[in-house]
């Protein structure tokens, strides 16, 4: 009865209604849309950090990717154990790394070179759909070459040129060989574009003199925020000389955005709703204020305190849910559309790299459960503590009082 | 002992730095069945008592008897309980619940008292049909006239068949025919179904149709024939 009543009475004043509930339902719709963006935004930052170089788990010899110090290489061999059989990892890629000089006719440049076997390293980086320019290597090429397109523009080079590679041998030696360019790839991060040189793992390990060596496996898990506690688990099956590292670990600063996104978007959260929360106390406090004398009314008829409090707060719960529950379905609907189609700024705004990874020029959204419960929840916690007061004020009427009231 | 009792009650109000004496060291007894009025000019304390009766206010002074029970110095919880059990309300501005049908109206105060669904239709029924409302069951008080919704609250007054039904200028906001009528029904309601009524009027022509007229003047008892 305290149900039909209040749903009853939600409807008398139609217009009321609509526009709070539409209030309720805008902000909780863009806040799920905005959230889905950031995520977003967060994601491409990881993924082009990790999926465009470091993995998200790197296996190398201990204290390696501090220095990279040539030295630190290893066997990569059962020493490992089983870490590359977990099911959580999607792939894996042995590598060497090197760093010299690449030079062709009178242009020369350092570069950070890093031997790979192609099919490999296709499971745990994306460069080979980044390419702008000849192919990516195969397994036949002895000397191929990808190139980053920073680094091609300052060779002056193009497929099908040829290219001289110049660096210290792990015998002390100096070590040097023609490589030939076959492709050329273009991420947006700077770093990577202007430095870096995809080659064949076999050729480096003989320029290096390092045969059956490699430097890092890098590794592609399922679950990239996962990174952490697969780390954590998988150590311990590593042989003592080996460690493993999340991408939390290789980018320190990425893992503090990250970790810093949570308390953004609780601020987010917690001031669009302060201000939500105010105008719906406001539309509550009316409701009930202009139905005083009725309130006596009831109250007199033998309706209890309690009984007034349960039928407000009624009231401002179901205006509540059905505002969640709007605003979540549109809010979704705008982060599918953000998700599957986008809007793609590379026209005004160009890649920005930021603490190691690189926010691409589009407006892509991602669905995360949290980024629609939060705004959800809270929705419905702002309503019911906006319903309180109002629902105690109308428990705590003197109904003689109400009742004279005009 | 009667079914309500005043003895020696006082109501006084705070009114700034002073006091209002509304109700001035009244006594009255009222039996089952009886049809009283509470005469007197504005101000004379007749909604005051009416509301002490009622149990939506307490008196300063003095104590109330109600079936037995005082009731002056019940807790709010108690009060309610009174309320729903034993009083039933006719306003002078009617006061039906908007978002209510006149039948959910008078239904009202039994879906309070948890009575099951069809013994309430079939009083609602039979009261609509003593009150001439028959056909209207389904309309919302602001599409009744004066008179149709103040008849919708006497059922509503009536349907719990309360100790006794108090009624503050019933007739005030209705117009001489309507109000004939509204009080040949009320007179009905108290011979037939033995109602106990309370009302109060500062209309002579209301005043001459109670059995008992207990009039007022500025809280005191004046006279009681
Ligand atoms: N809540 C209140 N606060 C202060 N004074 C009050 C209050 N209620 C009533 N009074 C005063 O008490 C006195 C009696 O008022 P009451 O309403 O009982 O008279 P009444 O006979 O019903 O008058 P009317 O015919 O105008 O309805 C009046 O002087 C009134 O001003
Ligand atoms: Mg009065």
């Amino acid at each position: 009865m305290l149900y039909q009543l209040a749903l009853r009475n939600i409807w008398r004043n139609r217009r009321r209604t609509l526009l709070t509930l539409s209030a309720m339902i805008i902000s909780s719709a863009l806040l799920i849309l905005a959230l889905g963006v950031f995520s977003g935004m967060l994601r491409d930052m990881l993924a082009t950090a990790t999926e465009q170089y470091y993995g998200h788990l790197v296996i190398s010899a201990k204290g390696y990717q501090d220095d990279r110090d040539m030295f630190r290489h290893f066997q990569s061999d059962e020493s490992i154990g089983t870490v590359l059989e977990q099911e959580d990892v999607l792939g894996y890629s042995q590598r060497l790394r090197s760093f010299g000089l690449l030079s062709r006719q009178q242009n020369s440049s350092p570069a950070e070179i890093l031997g790979i076997l192609p099919l490999q390293e296709q499971t745990v980086t994306s460069l080979h759909e980044s390419l702008i320019d000849g192919n990516y290597l195969t397994t036949e090429d002895p000397n191929g070459a990808v190139l980053g397109s920073g680094l091609a523009r300052r060779l002056n080079v193009v497929p099908g040129d040829q290219l001289v590679f110049v660096t210290q041998a792990a015998d002390g030696s100096i070590g040097n060989d023609l490589l030939l360019v076959k492709g050329i790839f273009s991420t947006g991060d700077i770093g990577h574009d202007n430095s870096l040189a995809l080659v064949p793992l076999a050729w480096l390990q003989q320029v290096l003199v390092l045969p059956g060596q490699v430097h890092e496996i890098a590794v592609k898990i399922d679950q990239p925020f996962n990174a952490a506690s697969l780390a954590e688990k998988y150590r311990v099956d590593l042989h003592e000389t080996l460690e493993i590292l999340d991408w939390g670990e290789m980018l320190p600063e990425m893992a503090e955005v990250v970790a810093s996104y949570d308390v953004s978007r609780m601020i987010i959260v917690t001031i669009l709703y302060i201000a939500t929360g105010l105008g719906i106390l406001n539309t509550f406090f009316m409701a009930v204020m202009e139905r005083t004398r009725e309130l006596g009314v009831l109250m007199a008829l033998g309706m209890r305190p309690g009984q007034i409090r349960v039928m407000i707060l009624l009231e401002t719960t179901i205006m509540g849910s059905l505002g969640l529950v709007c605003g979540a379905v549109v809010g979704i609907a705008l982060s599918l559309y953000m998700a599957l189609v986008g809007v793609d700024l590379s026209g005004t705004l160009t890649p920005i790299t930021y603490a190691g990874g690189t926010i691409l020029p589009r407006l892509h959204a991602v669905i995360e459960p949290g980024n629609i419960l939060i705004p959800s929840v809270c929705l419905l916690i702002v309503s019911l503590l906006a319903g309180f007061l109002p629902a105690n004020r109308a428990a705590k009427m003197q109904p003689v009082v109400a009742i004279r009231e005009e | 002992m009667a079914l309500i009792e005043l003895k020696s009650v006082t109501k006084i109000y705070p009114l700034g730095n002073q006091e209002v004496v509304a109700v001035d060291d009244f006594s009255l007894s009222i039996e089952a069945g009886e049809f009283s009025v509470f005469a007197g000019p504005s101000g004379s304390g007749k909604t005051t008592l009416l509301n002490m009766i009622g149990c939506l206010d307490q008196p300063t002074r003095g104590e109330i008897w109600l079936e037995g029970q005082e009731i002056g110095h019940a807790d709010q919880k108690m009060l309610s309980e009174l309320r729903l059990r034993n009083i039933g309300f006719i306003f002078q501005s009617y006061n039906l619940i908007p978002v209510l049908t006149a039948a959910e109206n008078a239904e009202f105060t039994l879906m309070l008292q948890r009575v099951d669904k069809r013994e309430r239709r079939e009083r609602v029924t039979d009261l609509f049909s003593l009150l001439g409302l028959d056909g209207l069951e389904n309309r919302k008080p602001s599409d009744l006239s004066g008179g149709q919704q103040q008849r919708v609250a006497i059922a509503r007054a009536m349907a719990s068949e309360p100790t006794v039904v108090l009624a503050d200028e019933p007739t005030a906001s209705l117009d001489s025919h309507a109000s004939e009528e509204l009080l040949a029904l009320m007179q009905r309601l108290n011979q037939e179904q033995g109602a106990t009524f309370i009302f109060s009027s500062h209309d002579p022509l209301v005043i001459s149709h109670g059995k008992r007229v207990v009039r007022l003047h500025d809280g005191h008892l004046e006279s009681d024939q």
